[in-house]
């Protein structure tokens, strides 16, 4: 925290730089903050050794104290990786610090973004931090699905090419386990499966997004390891069965047809259990089975669609309806 | 039953108080999206119909002048005041401290249209050439452009669609007098946008990450504002009625609606980043026995079976920004305002939408919490707002989804040079 920059020695050559609200020009400054002094004192001197384009320990140890403010300005984190990198600093040293910022702002993505410009350096880390794992898994304590964690390991796992680490489908089935609705933990695994096998910057389009592809071949395998498949929707289904009503493991397992370029009618049998006469037991499965007779049998998927609209999903009895619609039926 | 009634007097207070008094100190931590905080204020006023009458036409000027003291000397807007050291002291050296800020400048710009100015004074050929400096090789935006003018930020489908706006409000229709500035990339962009479609039909940041509402909304956005003057581009599949693309997004989009909402989960204790939703089934455990000795048919032998919900038992269904997550205010905007771009709005429940807000979130001093009982901040009053304006509500203006301004707003857009 700041001691105050304005009595200390080492700060004594520099002229701060106040802020410029524009009212002095007859501006009428708008989200006005009611900013502490020690804050106003701190971002007048970072804006001096910005101005000054200094890269010193001064100016790193000034940047922390801003962090500790405001952590989500945008340009003190490019400042303060710049003069990592210009000082040859320890950047272990700096994600251990890192660290402990991050579990006090969870909420905070610029933290993450900079951990990502220093972990991106081949120079210093040639191979992933060993720690990084073990410290993901401290976040996911506090919050399980933080998007922007996610987001982090998922370059990780591009940029360092662990798509087949035993570390990384170890802690998403941990996660799993722990929570079967995690549905960021089903993401990561269906990246981990069907991503794209590449770091290079547009490899997550390779399958996806091309537009010389045909609109049916997007998100589809190039070569399918049918056994890995295989293990997968079975994986889905045991989870399926832990809590029937989730979402998640039901629209991984239809990810996963699709990117093998199969069909909806494979499970028909295992679905049909779950919708017996008047007996359901998700409501999902009632949604698989519309899909799979949306083909050829469009009266009985009416009949599906009819039952998730008066008995068991009332809240989208539009949507419901508007499906109706779509097969070419009266709602 | 009694009405759930629509405070207007006490909303309009509220955002008069944000305008006209300081933020409290904990706003710091959002000091550098001041712009995105005074669009949050001037679009609430706006939309709540009082903006010229509660604002004199001096405060208006004032307000206009210290958006344009946030622009650039090089085109483009600032985030907030903080960054600038002085345009006598700016150098090639250190303007990558001080630079435009890709969202700060859609809103930037969109606050000057909302208080009505012509936007004379903006570095629009400037602003333009800025643009396509910060598009990747992938079509993705940055935020800021950083030395040696580097893109920086993360890959995020938010500075995209900032981007895309920010495009559509400068070229306009014609684009009148700016027609040998270089274009961004519209196509990369395009299918930058559709490979962040996932697995499950909604959108999320980038390529094969989690589908998020607020990543679809920007999605959706950044198309309709695409279409704008690249007339011989094929419309995305995404944004085609009838594509599977385009219905598998309406259907994620229909199941972000949810009756378990933030702030009343059991289990409350645990505070506000357990943000799971439960359903009323049990889990089971997972445990490997329990799968190896008995047949996948024996097990769902023993699952019990659904009790049908009566439509009468659920009065209130806000909206979630991820599966399994539960109902908070702003998603009532994300989620509507992408189903209402993509003309589907009719496939929610907009009654249970309304009693949602009005009851559960919008707070006694005026504006709305995040969620049931949350005190009131800039962001959630806004969307709040906004997602009643989309389902009528007397009192509100009418908000166009794409630009999240009103139709006042976007007619006056509509009768600059460059769009007549």
């Amino acid at each position: 925290m700041a001691e105050g920059y304005a009595n200390d020695t080492e700060w004594a050559n520099v002229t701060p730089i106040e802020l410029d609200d524009g009212s002095e020009s007859g501006a009428m400054p708008l989200a006005t903050i009611a900013y502490p002094p020690e804050y106003l004192e701190a971002t007048s001197y970072l804006r001096a050794v910005m101005a000054a384009n200094e890269m010193s320990e001064r100016a790193l140890k000034l940047t922390k104290d801003v962090i500790s403010m405001n952590p989500a300005h945008y340009t003190v984190w490019i400042y303060r990786a710049r003069i990592l990198f210009a000082l040859d600093k320890d950047l272990v040293e700096e994600l251990n610090w890192l660290n402990g910022v991050s579990l006090k702002y969870l909420k905070n993505y610029q933290i993450w973004h900079h951990r990502q410009v220093l972990v991106s350096s081949r120079t210093h880390f040639p191979t992933m931090p060993t720690k990084e794992p073990d410290f993901l898994m401290e976040m996911f304590a506090q919050d399980s699905k933080n998007y922007h964690v996610w987001t982090y390991r998922h370059w990780l796992v591009r940029h360092f090419k662990l798509w087949d680490s035993p570390r990384e489908i170890e802690d998403v089935e941990t996660l799993i386990k722990a929570d079967v609705r995690n549905n960021s933990a089903w993401n990561h695994r269906y990246m981990l499966r069907f991503g794209p096998r590449d770091d290079e910057p547009d490899a997550g389009m390779v399958n996806a997004g091309k537009s010389q592809s045909k609109p049916e071949e997007k998100g589809r395998l190039p070569v399918v390891d049918e056994d890995l498949v295989d293990e997968d929707l079975k994986y889905a289904q045991k989870q399926i069965l832990r809590a029937p009503e989730n979402r998640s493991p039901w629209w991984y397992a239809r990810g996963a047809l699709h990117a093998a370029g199969r069909s909806l009618g494979e499970w028909e049998e295992f679905v049909a259990k779950f919708v017996e006469g008047d007996e359901v037991k998700s409501s999902h499965a009632v949604e698989w089975l519309a899909d799979v007779y949306a083909e050829a049998e469009k009266t009985k998927a009416v009949e599906m669609l009819t039952m998730l609209k008066d008995k068991y999903d009332p809240i989208r009895k539009n949507y419901w309806d508007y499906r109706i619609r779509m097969l070419g039926q009266v709602a | 039953m009694v009405e759930p009634i629509f405070n207007t007097e006490r909303h309009v207070k509220y955002y008069l108080r944000c305008l006209k008094t300081f933020l409290p100190s904990a706003y710091i931590s959002n000091d550098s999206n001041r712009m995105l905080l005074a669009y949050l204020t001037l679009g609430g006023l706006d939309v709540l119909g009082v903006l010229q009458s509660k604002t004199t036409p001096e405060e208006r000027q004032g307000y206009i002048d210290w958006l344009y003291h946030c622009q650039v000397p090089t085109g483009g807007f600032r985030g907030f005041s903080g960054t600038n050291f002085g345009d006598e002291r700016r150098t090639a050296d250190n303007e990558a401290w001080d630079p435009a800020n890709v969202p700060a400048t859609f809103f930037a710009l969109v606050n000057l249209l909302i208080l009505g100015d012509d936007l004379s004074r903006v570095k629009r050929r400037e602003c333009l050439e800025w643009l396509p400096k910060l598009q990747r090789e992938d079509g993705s935006f940055g935020e800021v452009l950083g030395p040696n003018g580097t893109v920086e930020g993360d890959r995020d489908l938010r500075y995209c669609c900032c981007a895309s706006g920010t495009r559509y409000l400068l070229r306009g229709r014609t684009g009148k007098s700016v027609e040998d500035v270089p274009d961004i990339d519209v196509s990369k962009l395009i299918s930058f946008i559709e490979a962040c479609q996932s697995y499950d039909g909604g959108i999320a940041e980038s390529p094969f990450r989690e589908s998020h509402s607020g990543h679809t909304y920007c999605a959706v956005g950044s198309l309709l504002f695409l279409r704008q003057g690249t007339d011989n581009i094929e419309p995305a599949q995404l944004v085609s009625p009838g594509s599977a693309k385009f219905e598998a997004l309406v259907g994620w989009l229909a199941s972000r609606q949810t009756d378990k909402l933030l702030g009343e989960e059991e289990g409350e204790e645990e505070g506000e980043e357990d943000e799971t939703e439960g359903d009323n089934q049990e889990v089971s455990p997972a445990t490997e026995a329990e799968t190896g000795t008995e047949s996948v048919d024996d097990l769902i032998r023993g699952l019990s079976g659904m009790t049908p919900i009566a439509g009468d038992t659920i009065s209130c269904a806000g909206f979630n920004g991820r599966c399994n997550k539960l109902a908070d205010t702003c998603y009532s905007f994300w989620n509507g305002a992408a189903l209402l771009m993509l003309d589907r709005y009719s496939v929610i429940d907009d009654a249970r939408n309304r009693k949602y807000l009005l009851e559960k979130t919008q707070h006694l001093v005026g504006g709305f919490g995040k969620g049931v009982g949350d005190p009131p901040d800039l962001l959630h009053s806004y969307f709040g707002l906004v997602s009643l304006a989309f389902q009528g509500e007397a009192g509100l203006a009418e908000v166009d989804p794409a630009l999240v301004a009103t139709k006042r707003t976007v007619q006056h857009l509509h009768s600059l040079p460059w769009w007549s």
